[in-house]
């Protein structure tokens, strides 16, 4: 157990040294002067100086490598060049929004997953693993900034029962946020509920044929206590790691999805980064959004081999 | 005996194996019209001057934002130019984008997945451990983050969506590497004398060829999103030409007075990628590796 844990902690900071590097160079990789391109195209030559003296842009790069991760470390990921904030300051007053985004989502996702993977698995075979399979298809295929759209069109445009789009914070108003969370929430949950659903299903399916199962008809418990006292829980299992898996997922769909509901997170604040060419900004939500990945998945690989002791991951990538 | 005189392809699909799988595949209509389907829209992709008369570019005043109606059967757009026409147009710029995209992906993953799982050692931590840095990097995400460098348009966003799905396929091919090595005929063509070159090419790569191109038809839909959702948010295809994502964003000023501009751009990305789906779900059914 402490092989696998100090084995996968070793791979996750190798990971996280990697992602640092590549996007330390990708900033490096925009053509013309880095000064220029940090500072922004208004800056005047002192300020260009400033950048360079406080980036050390005249040391060799290897240098300049080690004082950026040791500053990243620290948590200083310099300053925005839209709005000269700090960009860990911007991106801790905007991640919340799309941490909530997410969880809601994720909420929805396993609302609808687990009923249908777990009626799809049981009734095998029949119109409801079809209805199933089919909605789970359609939930990966729809581009979810288009699903995005026609529920503005039918709930908002039509039927004037949400707001558009627009953002209140859930301390300022619950049901305020809740009315402008839940179109963008179904819609990142959507593809997520797509993928768990299959996943539930397959899962389920192989807990059915386990003899524990087969013990627990014999003993003659009802079908009911069956699935919900033993199939669910241990079908669950591998639910959990795909979950983490879609983290990732869940950060590319909150991108699209806070653009088209118009809510002020994570995802928002790299296309305008992206726009106004505010390269400190994109290099820390891109950097951030990498290292939590590894961080969620190291998170998620541990407490599934806490959950169930026989796992044993590991043996190499 | 030669190296040669080996059956190279030795497990590649039998006669009798594509039979039998193209019998599940006929019990499976859903598969069939997918497969129609991403035909359709190849045919429309090729044939757009033809099967478009009109000019998807040009603005007409005249016409601006007009209903579905004879003369212009998806309506028009807000610069009065035919939806029809764009759509059909479209249909090219995202096949070429899903496919050329993968291809990329192809090219660069498999090469480095194959000397990864073939060679193993040092040179496998080295490529698994940058793949896994590349794959902590959400799609989407390494995908903005790499236009941002190159610059927005259809080919960089090509670049950027074929790179972002590199990763898989390194993995991927790693994967059945390891597996197909340890086959008795890989073996076998090791024992007589073929190098490492030869049993790459000649004996491992052909028998793991199903596998990737199962995985391709899983990958195509999922780069076709992506370059709409890059048009989409301004990063791919440039207006005037165009492109599914860009159609969308215009469409979202005027969802209240000309709906239809969000309904056919939006229905030809899901129908491409789910026949795409159908069509892959039919394909895995006729290469099942599990059906030696």
């Amino acid at each position: 157990m402490l092989e696998f844990l100090v084995r996968r902690v070793a791979i996750s900071i190798v990971t996280l040294i990697v992602i640092s590097v590549i996007v330390f160079t990708g900033v490096r990789m925009i053509p013309g002067d880095p000064a220029r391109v940090m500072a922004g195209t208004d800056a005047d030559a002192a300020g260009l100086e400033e950048i360079r003296a406080k980036y050390g842009l005249n040391d060799p790069i290897p240098v300049q490598y080690l004082r950026w991760a040791g500053l990243a470390l620290q948590g200083d990921l310099g300053r925005s060049i839209r709005t000269r904030d700090p960009v860990m300051t911007t991106v801790a007053r905007k991640l919340p929004i799309t941490v909530e985004l997410a969880c809601l989502s994720v909420l929805i996702a396993l609302a609808i997953a687990i009923p249908a993977g777990v009626l799809a698995a049981v009734r095998r075979n029949t119109v409801w693993d079809l209805l199933a399979s089919g909605a789970s298809l359609c939930g990966v295929s729809v581009p979810n900034f288009w699903l995005g759209i026609m529920l503005i069109l039918f709930f908002s445009v039509r039927l004037g029962w949400l707001p558009a789009s627009g953002f209140v914070s859930f301390w300022e108003s619950p049901s305020g946020n809740l009315r402008r969370m839940i179109m963008p929430a179904f819609v990142l949950g959507t593809a997520l509920a797509a993928v768990l659903m299959r996943q539930t299903r397959n899962s389920m399916i192989g807990v059915l044929g386990a003899d524990y199962i087969r013990t627990a008809y014999s003993k003659g418990l009802a079908g009911r206590a069956v699935i919900f006292r033993h199939a669910i829980r241990n079908s669950l299992i591998p639910v959990v790691t795909i979950l983490g898996l879609q983290a990732g997922a869940l950060m590319s769909g909150a991108v699209v999805t806070e653009q088209i509901f118009v809510v002020p997170g994570f995802g928002r604040l790299i296309v305008e980064a992206v726009f106004t060419r505010d390269y400190p900004v994109v290099q820390g939500v891109v950097l951030i959004t990498a290292s939590s990945y590894v961080l969620i998945n190291l998170l998620v690989d541990v407490s599934y081999s806490l959950l169930d002791p026989r796992i044993r991951i590991g043996g190499g990538p | 005996m030669t190296v040669g005189v080996l059956p190279a392809r030795a497990a590649a699909v039998p006669a009798g194996r594509l039979r039998r799988g193209w019998r599940r595949v006929l019990r499976r209509p859903a598969s069939v019209v997918g497969g129609v389907i991403v035909l359709v829209f190849v045919v429309l992709a090729i044939g757009a001057p033809w099967i478009a008369r009109s000019d998807p570019v040009k603005a007409d005043w005249s016409q601006i934002r007009k209903a579905p109606s004879g003369a212009h059967p998806f309506g028009t757009d807000d610069l009065g130019r035919d939806n029809f026409a764009r759509v059909v147009w479209g249909s090219r710029i995202s096949m070429q984008a899903g496919v050329f995209s993968i291809l990329l992906a192809i090219a660069v993953g498999v090469p480095l997945g194959l000397v990864a799982g073939y060679y193993r050692g040092a040179l496998d931590q080295v490529i698994m451990r940058l793949t896994d840095a590349w794959l902590a990097f959400p799609f989407l995400i390494l995908a903005i983050g790499l236009v941002t460098i190159m610059g927005p348009s259809l080919t960089n966003a090509t670049i950027a969506i074929g790179l972002g799905a590199t990763p898989t396929y390194i993995r991927l091919t790693r994967g059945l590497v390891l597996s197909t090595a340890a086959e008795d005929y890989v073996q076998g063509a090791r024992a007589l004398g073929a190098g490492d070159v030869r049993l790459m090419g000649r004996h491992i790569l052909p028998n793991i060829f199903s596998s990737l191109l199962v995985q391709a038809t899983v990958s195509v839909p999922i780069a076709i999103i992506a370059e709409a959702v890059l048009s989409f948010l301004g990063l791919g295809v440039q207006p005037p030409t165009p492109s599914w994502g860009t159609m969308l964003n215009a469409a979202q000023q005027f969802l209240e007075s000309a709906p239809w501009m969000a309904w056919w751009p939006g229905l030809a990305i899901f129908s491409l990628t789910l026949s795409f789906n159908l069509a892959g779900d039919g394909l895995r059914d006729l290469l099942d590796p599990k059906d030696y």
